[in-house]
């Protein structure tokens, strides 16, 4: 059996321990080493871990990409990593487990990161969190780290999810989030915190709509909303499409202002969704989510909003759109036909460190998310092409 | 150092490890010779061989160092006895030992044979003359002690038969622990814990020993023994009565033990009646540790198919006295649990008066100490702090201290502690008489409880914390089990 066991890089994951037990043997061996490294250059160390992340992965390339995030954000989140890598493709294999471990010593690193791979071969999904519960550091929250698209209904998420605080998944992975983020939704109910990474990638765009409707002149208009408009990017021959995140907001806006219902008005075109929800008072609005080729944008990313809104005889439109650039965001709003106020801020670009790191510092749940959700979930029977 | 049971497992695991150790770090005296006896027949060379394999596997320190190795193995002899007669070649060993290396009559024999050869195997020491005619002699007795309190009266009188109380060292391995021995000088060493280590300040104390083995080869003991007499009766008692006890006037024998014998007596006793309410025993089924798939325990080998041995056991306890009057004391061990660790926390109370609520997403935890026996050994503290920037929110975060880390040394193994203080005569870490007679008084009502049929045994999947029923009986307060 050993011979079909490909080896992993142990360069990057460290030394392999043949059993948990050796494996924490091997972990003090290694924070010794970290502390008289730390001491040689005068500096103090310390092991002040201050989560557990548990990162599920069934590719070697997304392991280590994770990986590699997570060490690069040690300094702000000194934690313990448990990668775990399911080589789910090869049946009939015997089930196995490989562990590795690995502290990293840099001439900087004063705090103590400390990285577990565990490369789970075989039939495995019963076996997971068993794989899992004596690698996590006491007392601290786990985090899990789903990368890909979760499955439905399957027993190692289950296990892995009734273990942790909080699930961090990026919806702009999502195959068909149509189908996946109702089932993200539905794991919100093994009272785990849910983080979207997409989500947090939305925050700016968030911000900037919420402004608009903190001018006291303008916040009547929020009740008259008539019609959304709303861009997102896909490569040059159109055949990825990633709606995740305008979905997302819709499912914001939808879920803050009491929209409802939906019907389908068109087939959706060239991936675009078109539909019609009413509103608390019952008036109809128009929602239009159109992919557009956008250079500089990642697939799936927000390329424009507009709002439109009538108030008695006054009409309103505001607009948040990617202008000059992909990296600026230019705010307009044009009441009666005349810009009232155009704002031009900058577009950070977040990476995916950027944004785990401000998920991580968020231990409870993210009630907005969820309820966004929710508001996607009675959307969904409208969402299918 | 007459070893009785030297061809058996601990001899191998544990003894000669330890003593080779201590021969590394130069702890054993320059006068100092092993003589392992046992029934079965062979050569002290065969003997020393079979060491050797077996220091090779087990010792701490690996590879063996041959050089230290050899010179350890001159001093060491076996000597068969498979009958009784056999007891006076051991004496002629004895005494010639006395003169070639002149260890003066000083004899420390050590017990470990299955708990059935302890009485035998005294009163042959007694009636062959084994004692020394000058210097002094001391016997260590492994767990365990008795199966029940009369069994353990029993067996003290017949050891009183040989040796006085202060030669008798009865092991209890957690004790040898360097994290054990801490517990005392984290409480008695340092000004701030002692003034809120009481009940106005703790809310509640929780003590888990979690195994993630079976019962591998020790079916036939613990089968009839069964969590409660294996793990409870001695090793988590000891440690409640560590964290519980007053301070004493002096860190030797007499002082340490005297105020652990008055907290055991504090310990308010647990009817047979009240074993459904206070207690939960539980047994593995089939399952999964560190993704093996394993067998229950009514499959293991030696294991009677329709065995009722507990294999987990969970209490609730409050001790008796001023300090600690209505502090409840949790305590849980298992076999087959998802992880392998012993510690003990102390959860204290929640702040008085909440002035955070509005920042926090979810309820504070309150401030926890936790103190890790194995593996991993050293103390944390939780304390609420403020996530910086991101406006004011609040949570939970660890102070962690670790020995490997902050001594940069390997802890010794228990039994190298421990050998070397019978060696010393030292007994602080070793029960007495009324320790044990105490463990026991506690114990066997919970034991009479449920064989009077008063609590079920639940099952548990092998891989998970225990049953259900060691939820609820902590749920009940409105608490929970740490997650360790």
């Amino acid at each position: 059996m050993a011979a079909t066991v490909t080896k992993v890089d142990q360069t990057f994951w460290g030394a392999p321990a043949s059993t948990i037990g050796a494996l924490e043997h091997e972990l003090g061996r290694l924070r010794r080493a970290a502390v008289a490294h730390a001491k040689e250059q005068g500096l103090a160390f310390a092991r002040a871990s201050v989560l557990n992340l548990v990162v599920y992965a069934e590719r070697e390339v997304h392991a280590r990409r994770a990986a590699s995030t997570v060490e690069e954000l040690a300094l702000r989140h000194p934690s313990r990593a448990i990668v775990v890598l399911a080589d789910r493709a090869r049946e009939g294999i015997a089930a196995s487990v490989q562990l590795y471990c690995h502290v990293p010593q840099g001439d900087a690193t004063q705090v103590c990161y400390e990285q577990v791979l565990a490369r789970v071969q075989g039939d495995f999904d019963e076996r997971v969190a068993s794989v899992v519960i004596p690698l996590l550091v006491p007392d601290l929250p786990v985090f899990l780290w789903w990368t890909g698209t979760p499955p439905s209904a399957a027993r190692h998420l289950d296990d892995l999810v009734r273990l942790s605080d909080r699930l961090i998944v990026d919806s702009a992975d999502f195959a068909r989030p149509d189908r996946t983020l109702p089932q993200v939704a539905h794991l919100a109910r093994l009272r785990v915190g849910i983080t979207d990474l997409n989500w947090a990638r939305l925050t700016p765009w968030r911000e900037l709509i919420a402004q608009f409707f903190d001018v006291p002149t303008w916040r009547p208009f929020l009740d008259g909303i008539t019609g959304i408009r709303a861009g997102f990017a896909v490569d040059m021959d159109g055949r990825d499409i990633h709606p995740s995140q305008a979905l997302l907001l819709l499912g914001w806006l939808a879920s803050r202002l009491g929209w409802r219902r939906v019907e389908s008005l068109a087939p959706a075109e060239a991936g675009g969704v078109l539909f019609r929800m009413t509103r608390a008072d019952g008036a109809p609005v128009m929602v239009r989510l159109r992919p557009r080729f956008e250079r500089g944008l990642d697939a799936g990313d927000v390329s424009g909003v507009r709002i439109q809104a009538a108030l008695g005889r006054a009409t309103a439109e505001f607009v948040v759109k990617r202008a000059p650039d992909a990296r600026h965001a230019t705010a307009s709003a044009i009441v009666d036909g005349v810009v009232r106020s155009e704002r031009v801020v900058p577009l950070p670009e977040l990476g995916i460190r950027e944004l785990l790191g401000e998920e991580l510092a968020i231990a409870g749940n993210d009630h907005v998310y969820e309820a966004a959700l929710v508001a996607l979930m009675a959307l969904a029977p409208g969402l299918r092409p | 150092m007459v070893i009785f049971g030297a061809s058996g497992d601990l001899t191998a695991r544990k003894l000669i490890p330890a003593l080779y150790n201590l021969a590394l770090q130069r702890l054993l005296p320059a006068s100092f010779a092993v003589i392992g006896s046992a029934r079965r027949q062979m050569t002290a060379h065969e003997f020393r061989a079979e060491l050797h394999d077996a220091v090779a596997e087990h010792s701490r320190t690996r590879p063996i160092n041959e050089e230290v190795w050899a010179a350890f193995a001159r001093s060491i002899d076996y000597v068969a006895t498979p009958s009784e007669s056999a007891y006076d070649d051991l004496r002629q060993v004895l005494t010639r030992k006395d003169v070639e290396i002149g260890a003066n009559g000083n004899r420390l024999f050590y017990l470990a044979t299955p708990p059935a050869a302890y009485e035998p195997i005294i009163r042959a020491i007694g009636a062959h003359g084994l004692r020394g005619e000058t210097g002094w002699s001391r016997i260590v007795v492994e767990k365990p002690y008795g199966h029940d309190l009369q069994s353990a009266m029993q067996l003290t009188s017949v050891v009183h038969e040989v040796f006085r109380e202060d030669e008798v060292f009865r092991i209890d391995h957690y004790l040898g622990k360097e994290t054990v021995q801490n517990i005392l000088v984290l409480r008695f060493a340092n000004a701030i814990f002692e003034p809120i280590w009481t009940r106005q300040y703790v809310d509640h104390v929780q003590i888990t020993a979690a195994e993630t083995i079976g019962i591998e080869e020790r079916a036939g003991y613990y089968d009839s023994a069964g969590a409660m007499r294996d793990i409870v009766q001695n090793h988590l008692l000891q440690l409640l009565a560590l964290v519980g006890m007053e301070p004493p006037a002096a860190f030797d024998d007499r002082s340490v033990r005297d105020e652990k014998v008055k907290i055991l007596r504090a310990l308010r006793p647990i009817t047979p009646h009240e074993v459904g309410s206070l207690t939960v025993r539980g047994q593995y089924g089939p399952g999964f540790i560190a993704g093996e798939r394993v067998v229950g325990y009514r499959k293991e080998p030696g294991v009677a198919p329709d065995s009722n041995t507990e294999t987990f056991v969970a209490l609730k306890c409050f001790v008796d006295n001023w300090r600690w009057e209505g502090t409840p004391f949790y305590i849980r061990t298992g076999k087959r649990l998802p992880k392998r660790t012993t510690e003990i926390a102390i959860r204290f109370r929640v702040a008085p008066h909440r002035i955070f609520t509005r920042e926090t997403s979810t309820e504070l935890e309150p401030n926890e100490l936790v103190l890790r026996i194995q593996p991993d050994e050293g103390i944390s503290l939780t304390i609420a702090a403020k996530v910086p920037v991101q406006g004011f929110s609040i949570r939970s975060v660890n102070m962690d201290f670790g020995y490997g880390a902050s001594f940069m040394v390997d802890a010794p193994d228990a039994y190298e502690t421990l050998i070397l203080d019978a060696l010393r005569g030292d007994a602080t870490l070793f029960t007495r008489r009324d320790e044990v007679e105490q463990q026991w008084s506690f114990v066997d009502p919970i034991i009479a409880g449920w064989h009077e049929g008063r609590q079920e045994l639940a099952t548990y999947p092998a891989g998970s914390w225990g049953p259900e029923q060691a939820e609820a009986l902590i749920a009940r307060d409105g608490r929970k089990w740490r997650r360790p």
